[in-house]
């Protein structure tokens, strides 16, 4: 009798271990997964690091451990393709330095699990920046290598230097480094010439990667409608996107004829909010008109994280609030970001791919949503972030959904 | 109705254009909690100057020149955080003298904290090198405890090396940055012996400030009960209250009678919840039976930041969340540190004090509190920040109540050149919406 349930036993093995496949099952959750194209209850299971199946009814029983997430958004890990994290040099006032932050207090807790740094390291200090950011953050950090080699070592003298904007040895750092370098960056660039604009397009082409510009000056010696219209290429992308010096609204108060005809020919449009790159009074017109962004990124910073910006889901909540559908919200945030840096394994929920993953929360209430010039929207609903699952790995939890009640967990009931 | 609502705007706008008022920042409607002055009633305060100018029951809105509407929310001295890790920047890997610490300025405002300080992070050596890099360039008001070990938190052996206990140095040291330095700390210490704990209150007693402990690894050699009724002076505080480790109740079940002696020895008992320091299993029975924190804490640091602590105001909501009233939460996190580091110029609304002040709200629904071994406990409170000023200035804004709606900013914008022309001031716009940021 005991031999024949000992071998019952070892029969049964194998089958209880095949019967629970994943690791972890996110159950009854409401997926947004505009890469697939998904936009409906489903739950989804994870096995290690990757995403294993996503489906309409997975069995908690085939799984270690299942989270209930009903009522909420399951999505990808958010993509933010432009923060600046290049901290710890001990660089005063300067984005290779004081004006960085280290990523991770600010990524995973808003939904966040890629970054792209946007150019605060060029290609003499990436190495750096590898070292003391990069390498130690539990983010996924990409970068976008400035055009100026010393990257963003000081707004009024170095980033103007146009002989140290080298295309060549950029584009060499950057195929050197073809995991992690994403792009070429222009930024803060006082002009009037095209020097830093033309160099990293340059760069670009070298390196077969997009470029990103925040165009510094607005000058009428160098139009934006030239730049989107002539100097990029399609594919590269125009960051700041709602800052309020750029062209938007012609005297009939329509929308400006050549921002359509730059997003024809593929240019890309970024939120870039940061602390003074996000008007409502371009914002609010251009998105009821239909220029909505191809890509939502917070521009992160000392002086963005504490003033209208604030974090990822703040930003999308002010997209949201102009009447785009949560999901296109999450597609800006998500497959776009990633299509646009070229990393298509990231920003979508296929099963195989890394198990990043956002849990969001649409809140309802009144919330004050405030520009860079301290102008207010109120907004009705607000996106917060639940839970993140970076490779896999719970990340932040903001309610517990992942936990045992104490008295469990102590064995005190 | 409209015409209230007329009325009201004509009144905001006078405001806005009386230059002369006597205050730049008028907080009204707010329930103003403030233990120093025994304040727990609905109060204006007004600011002025970057300090506080007057709390009174009604202040008139005329007499500001920023009105911001703070109905519906608690209004508190900014709250002072006594045990953070911020020496970042060093570029030292698995240490707190480095990679384990953050800068506290993305960690600090959003949480309504305006004063942290760094407990131990940086020694005598090193207290300078984390003065130029972090504290003389954050906004946040960094003061510090020097560890006793001379090169800080630089991790494994350093912080074990007795030789490195330099109780004189130490005390120099402090002695020579008064105003940042406000105690001494000993932690991470492993062997049985006394010698981390006695070199740190040797330096505190020298310098004449108090010592707050970590106790290491607990071992039979070295009991705990000895710590707090013996080793430690009156004034010396211990974090970590809710370790594990920290010997809590008999095998009844009962709060072990050690703990209220310790108390009333004058040891102070601090939450430094941090990521492994905070277990419900021993908060939960002990605050049942009245052992509440002397002060809350979070022990800031990478580890803890995105797991059970989170922020300030989630530590506090997990103690408001056993019952402690909101009153004494916020003393918890004000008053009560700011007289444990003996810097009672903070910490309250006096008129005259700098003007630090956290706008807090407490959000109703359902809330999930983690400790740091993954225990849930269910809680139906928590708190938010919702503003935060630091030295009056606006460092915090959670729904933007300091801001203006965008159309009528954007038409001042556009109206500016003209305004300017006739004299009048540009005008901050005061806001009369209530925006609350609830689920």
């Amino acid at each position: 009798m005991r031999l024949s349930h000992l071998l019952l036993g070892l029969f049964l093995l194998p089958a209880l271990l095949a019967a629970q496949p994943y690791d972890l099952l996110l159950k009854g959750g409401h997926v947004l997964d505009p890469r697939n194209g998904i936009n409906a209850p489903m739950d989804v299971a994870i096995s290690g690091n990757k995403i294993a199946r996503v489906a309409e009814n997975i069995a908690p029983t085939e799984a270690k451990q299942t989270v209930d997430v009903s009522g909420l958004y399951v999505t990808p890990g958010l993509v933010d393709m432009h923060v600046h994290v290049y901290t710890g040099t001990g660089n005063k006032d300067s984005y290779t330095g004081d004006r960085s932050i280290y990523p991770d207090g600010f990524t995973f807790r808003s939904g966040v699990t890629t970054v792209v740094d946007a150019g605060s390291s060029g290609w003499t200090n990436f190495p750096d920046f590898k070292d003391k950011v990069i390498d130690i953050s539990k983010t996924r950090v990409l970068a976008l290598l400035n055009i100026v080699g010393k990257g963003m070592a000081g707004r009024e003298k170095i980033e103007q230097d146009m002989s140290d904007m080298d295309p060549k040895a950029t584009a060499k750092r950057a195929k050197e480094y073809p995991d992690t370098v994403v792009g070429i960056k222009s930024a803060h660039f006082a002009g009037p010439e095209w020097a830093s604009v033309d160099n990293a397009v340059q760069a670009g082409k070298l390196a077969d990667l997009p470029v990103m510009i925040d165009f510094g000056t607005f000058q009428e010696a160098r139009p934006f409608q030239e730049l989107v219209l002539d100097h990029l290429r399609p594919g590269d992308i125009y960051t700041h996107g709602y800052k309020v010096q750029v062209p938007y609204i012609g005297e009939d108060g329509k929308l400006l004829p050549y921002l359509a005809q730059a997003r024809n020919r593929g240019i890309k449009f970024d939120v870039g909010h940061g602390g003074g790159s996000f008007s409502w009074k371009n914002a609010v017109p251009a998105i009821r008109q239909g220029f909505w962004p191809d890509s939502i990124s917070t521009d992160l910073h000392i002086g963005s994280m504490n003033a209208g910006m604030k974090d990822m889901t703040n930003v999308m909540s002010k997209i949201l609030s102009q009447g785009v559908p949560l999901y296109d919200v999450i597609k800006m945030s998500t497959w776009n970001p990633a299509q646009q840096i070229k990393r298509t394994e990231l920003g979508h929920l296929s099963e195989g791919a890394v198990a990043d993953v956002a849990v969001l929360r649409l809140d309802h209430g009144r919330f004050g949503l405030v520009d860079a010039q301290k102008a207010r929207v109120v907004a009705t609903k607000l996106i917060v972030c639940e839970m993140t699952l970076r490779d896999g790995a719970v990340a932040w939890d903001l309610n517990g959904r992942t936990a045992t009640d104490y008295r469990q967990a102590y064995g005190l009931m | 109705m409209k015409t209230i609502c007329l009325v009201i705007s004509l009144l905001l706008a006078a405001t806005v254009l009386s230059a002369e008022a006597p205050y730049e920042l008028l907080l009204k409607g707010g329930h103003v909690l403030d233990p120093k002055n025994n304040l727990n009633a609905v109060m204006d305060v007004a600011i002025n100057d970057g300090k506080i100018a007057r709390v009174a029951p009604d202040i008139d809105p005329i007499e500001a020149r920023q009105v911001v509407d703070v109905s519906g929310f608690y209004v508190t001295p900014g709250l002072v955080d006594i045990h953070v890790h911020v020496y970042a920047g060093t570029g030292m890997r698995g240490a707190y003298s480095g990679d384990n610490s953050v800068y506290p300025d993305g960690h600090t405002f959003r949480g309504g904290v305006t004063t942290v300080v760094d407990v131990g992070s940086s020694g005598w050596r090193n207290f300078e090198d984390f003065k130029d890099r972090v504290i003389d360039r954050q906004r946040t008001r960094v003061l510090a405890m020097l560890n006793i070990v001379g090169h800080g938190m630089g991790g494994g052996a350093i912080e074990q090396n007795n030789d490195d206990m330099d109780a004189k140095a130490t005390a120099a040291m402090a002695k020579k940055h008064p105003d940042t330095i406000v105690g001494v700390k000993t932690a991470h210490y492993r062997a049985p012996d006394w010698i981390a704990v006695d070199r740190a209150v040797e330096a505190g007693t020298m310098a004449n400030i108090p010592v707050m402990v970590d106790f290491g690894s607990f071992t039979d050699e070295r009991p705990f009960e000895e710590l707090v009724t013996k080793r430690l002076r009156p004034g010396d505080m211990y974090t970590h209250m809710y370790l594990g480790s920290v010997p809590m109740l008999d095998a009844n079940g009962k709060l072990r009678p050690y703990l209220q002696e310790a108390r009333k020895r004058g040891v102070k008992f601090d939450v430094g919840h941090g990521g492994g320091s905070f277990l419900w299993k021993q908060a939960i029975p002990a605050i049942q039976q009245g052992w509440i924190p002397d002060s809350i804490s979070t022990d800031l640091h990478i580890t803890s930041m995105n797991a059970g602590m989170k922020d300030m105001t989630n530590v506090m909501s997990k103690i408001l969340s056993q019952g402690v009233s909101m009153y004494d939460v916020v003393e918890m996190s004000t008053w009560h540190p700011a007289q444990q580091i003996k810097r009672p110029e903070f910490g309250h609304l006096s008129v005259g004090a700098v003007a630090d002040v956290a706008v807090l709200g407490i959000d109703r629904g359902d809330f999930g509190f983690l400790d740091v071994r993954r225990g849930l406990f269910k809680g139906n409170q928590k708190i938010v920040a919702e503003m935060t000023l630091q030295g009056g200035r606006i460092a915090w804004d959670l729904n933007a109540r300091a801001g203006q709606d965008w159309m009528i900013s954007n038409r001042e914008q556009q109206s500016a050149r003209g305004r300017a022309r006739r004299g009048a001031g540009a005008g901050r716009g005061a806001t009369g919406a209530t925006i609350p940021r609830r689920p």
